[in-house]
């Protein structure tokens, strides 16, 4: 038969048969739907991930206590001034943690609070919006002063921040002048921010605030990207000469370029979560395709058997039924994508990171045309390979 | 001095077996039966005696157990599958007791379809198509599907698709046991008539009524062949 009878043939059976059709192409369309979904969803969340890391230095290295709580060999100031000895760390402070209470005329909150050194403004961005930063002096000095995030100061002032400048707060029952408000830096990527917080310096939160508790984590910058391993290494041996007692295996020591590609990693492993649900979601709907196609095969397989009887040869009605099979898990593939590509904004409406992608629609199409044609070609397959007769005779 | 006539089914000793578990059922029994170019056959026999399966071996759709089969000449038992498309495509029509009619194609359509099969051109098989099924009095009835038609209508159209591609012979399996008494006169007709203008036709029927109306008769029990009643 000419290719053009026989696609008017396949034509005329599609849409004569409404029902079969639609439901077969329901089948596809949510198949499809669901991988394009999936994929946009997983290319969302590593997207989100890159997005919270760019904020962050990737040459930036964190030396902390392997343990949570009171550590018997804590890391000291003196840490961070013999790192600096190392030719490949151009940076390294001592920074300090902790929650309390703040207060100021009647507001109070709980927050967290940092004891920090002048650098850690210069590399964390932060500069005063209102008032001056901690300067040199103020650690030298031990100067009773702290700056307070751009959320805090309006979480004290009701929204009048500007009015807390020059006044006296009180952080976890000490006295303190607020010497400037930070601008706003968002997300710092670790999950919390700094606007949310207050600063002392370092000097004064270890006298004043943290006492015998402290337990710094040690803020490293290599020199550049390429040396980021060899400033660990050298961390590494001043640890194991000054911690006499464990060395360097009672720190941590967490670099920023792996702790992005850990997080992009479990981001990657999520998507791949979701994509075998959806591959699920795809069987499922390919049985349900299936299904349709056994309803109506016993009526195909007679067809069959009626068409080789007027001398269709085994390689036409094979050909017929593929591209049959084809057209409808095409078409539904299609509308599948575009059911996804409407669906992304309603999935960012609800909050839920969602990236369109073309590695989503051929995804899509890929797998849908693949359970598509096997799940509808399959039954055809079997029948062209009976004689006309049984064919004919199928019950 | 006439000349022979030429030999359009030349089988013998045709046998079938069904192999049910362990029993054996022989339904075809050492059948040997030569149909010659313009005869009007019809062979007669009740139901269960093995008529459909001979019909279904002399139509190619089926091969006996054992046996030997010349269609025009060929030797059917050796050839390809795709030979034997050919052979029921260009040689065969074949005429179904239930019509076997496509019913999603119109009457048209259908009557088209062995034509397209051949390769031929739209136009030149849509104008064949649409002369036999004039000629068969459904002139009016081309764009029809066949749950639109009459019993009797279909079987038109299936007469009108098994004689479209002029094959040599014309093979009927029981074609009025689906049909109303009116319309069987009409078609035992139209059978006559492709007779009378050179058809070679082979019926299969166990109407009596039917095996008066033809040229030769033949019986069928048991899945054994007579001449004689
Ligand atoms: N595929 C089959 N398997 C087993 N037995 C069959 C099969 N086809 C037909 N038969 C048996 O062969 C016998 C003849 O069948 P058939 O040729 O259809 O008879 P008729 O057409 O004369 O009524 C019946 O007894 C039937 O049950
Ligand atoms: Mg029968």
């Amino acid at each position: 038969m000419r290719l053009k009878q026989l696609l008017k043939l396949i034509f005329t059976n599609i849409t004569q048969n409404k029902v079969r059709t639609f439901l077969t192409t329901l089948g596809v369309i949510v198949g499809t739907a669901t991988i394009f979904l999936v994929v946009a969803i997983g290319q969302g969340g590593e997207a989100q991930v890159n997005e919270q890391y760019s904020k962050l230095n990737v040459g930036t290295i964190i030396v902390m206590p392997a343990q949570r709580g009171r550590v018997a060999d804590p890391l000291t100031k003196k840490d961070a001034e013999l790192f600096l000895a190392s030719a490949n760390i151009a940076q390294a402070f001592p920074l300090l943690r902790g929650n309390g209470t703040i207060n100021y005329n009647n507001y109070s909150a709980s927050a967290t609070f940092m004891a920090v050194e002048p650098e850690f403004q210069t590399s964390n961005n932060l500069t005063a919006e209102l008032g001056r930063n901690i300067e040199e002096e103020d650690e030298n000095k031990k100067n009773r002063v702290a700056m307070v995030g751009a959320e805090l100061a309006n979480t004290l002032t009701d929204g009048n921040a500007s009015e807390i400048v020059g006044q006296n707060i009180s952080i976890s029952g000490r006295r303190f002048e607020v010497i400037g408000i930070y601008n706003r830096v968002g997300d710092s990527g670790s999950g919390q921010s700094y606007d949310d917080a207050a600063f002392v310096p370092y000097s004064v939160g270890e006298k004043y605030l943290l006492g015998t508790r402290a337990n710094p984590t040690i803020n490293v910058q290599a020199t550049g990207l390429d040396t980021v391993q060899a400033a660990i290494a050298d961390i590494q041996s001043s640890l194991d000469e000054n911690h006499r007692a464990g060395g360097a295996d009672q720190f941590r020591i967490m670099d920023a370029g792996s702790r992005l590609a850990a997080a992009q990693e479990s981001a990657r492993s999520m998507s791949m979560l979701l994509l075998a649900v959806a591959v699920v979601v795809l069987i499922v709907s390919g049985i349900g395709i299936m299904n349709v196609m056994f309803v109506t095969v016993k009526e195909r397989t007679k067809e069959i058997g009626t068409l080789k009887a007027i001398g269709a040869k085994k390689q036409e009605i094979l050909n017929q039924f593929l591209i049959e099979a084809v057209i409808i898990s095409l078409v539904g593939g299609i509308i599948g994508v575009i059911v996804g590509f409407i669906t992304v904004p309603i999935l960012r409406y609800f909050e839920l990171a969602a990236i369109a992608s073309v590695s989503g629609v051929l995804l899509g199409l890929t797998f849908s045309v693949v359970t598509g044609v096997f799940f509808g070609f399959y039954p055809a397959w079997k029948a062209a390979d009976l004689s006309p007769l049984e064919a004919l005779r199928y019950e | 001095m006439v000349e022979p006539k030429k030999c359009v089914i030349d089988a013998s000793n045709l046998v079938k077996i069904y192999q049910n578990g362990s029993e054996e059922l022989k339904v075809l029994d050492d059948v040997s039966i030569k149909v010659y170019d313009g005869d009007f056959m019809a062979v007669l026999g009740p139901s269960g005696s093995g008529k459909s399966t001979l019909m279904n071996i002399l139509g190619c759709l089926d091969i006996p157990t054992t046996g030997e089969y010349y269609l025009d000449g060929l030797n059917v038992l050796t050839a390809t599958e795709n030979e034997l498309a050919e052979i029921r495509n260009r040689k065969i029509g074949f005429i179904f007791q239930k019509f076997n009619l496509l019913p999603r194609l119109t009457a048209l359509q259908n009557v088209m379809l062995p034509l397209l099969y051949r390769g031929m051109d739209e136009g030149e098989a849509e104008a064949l198509a649409r002369g036999k099924l004039t000629l068969l009095g459904l002139g009016e009835r081309l764009g029809h599907r066949p749950n639109e038609l009459s019993g009797g209508q279909q079987q038109r159209v299936a007469i009108a698709r098994a004689i479209v591609g002029n094959p040599e012979l014309l093979l009927a399996d029981e074609p009025t046991g689906n049909l109303d008494s009116k319309s069987s006169e009409d078609a035992m007709r139209i059978f006559q008539e492709l007779n009378e203008q050179g058809n070679t036709i082979v019926i299969i029927t166990h109407d009596v009524e039917v095996a008066d109306q033809v040229k030769k008769l033949v019986y069928i029990r048991d899945g054994k062949l007579y001449e004689n009643n």
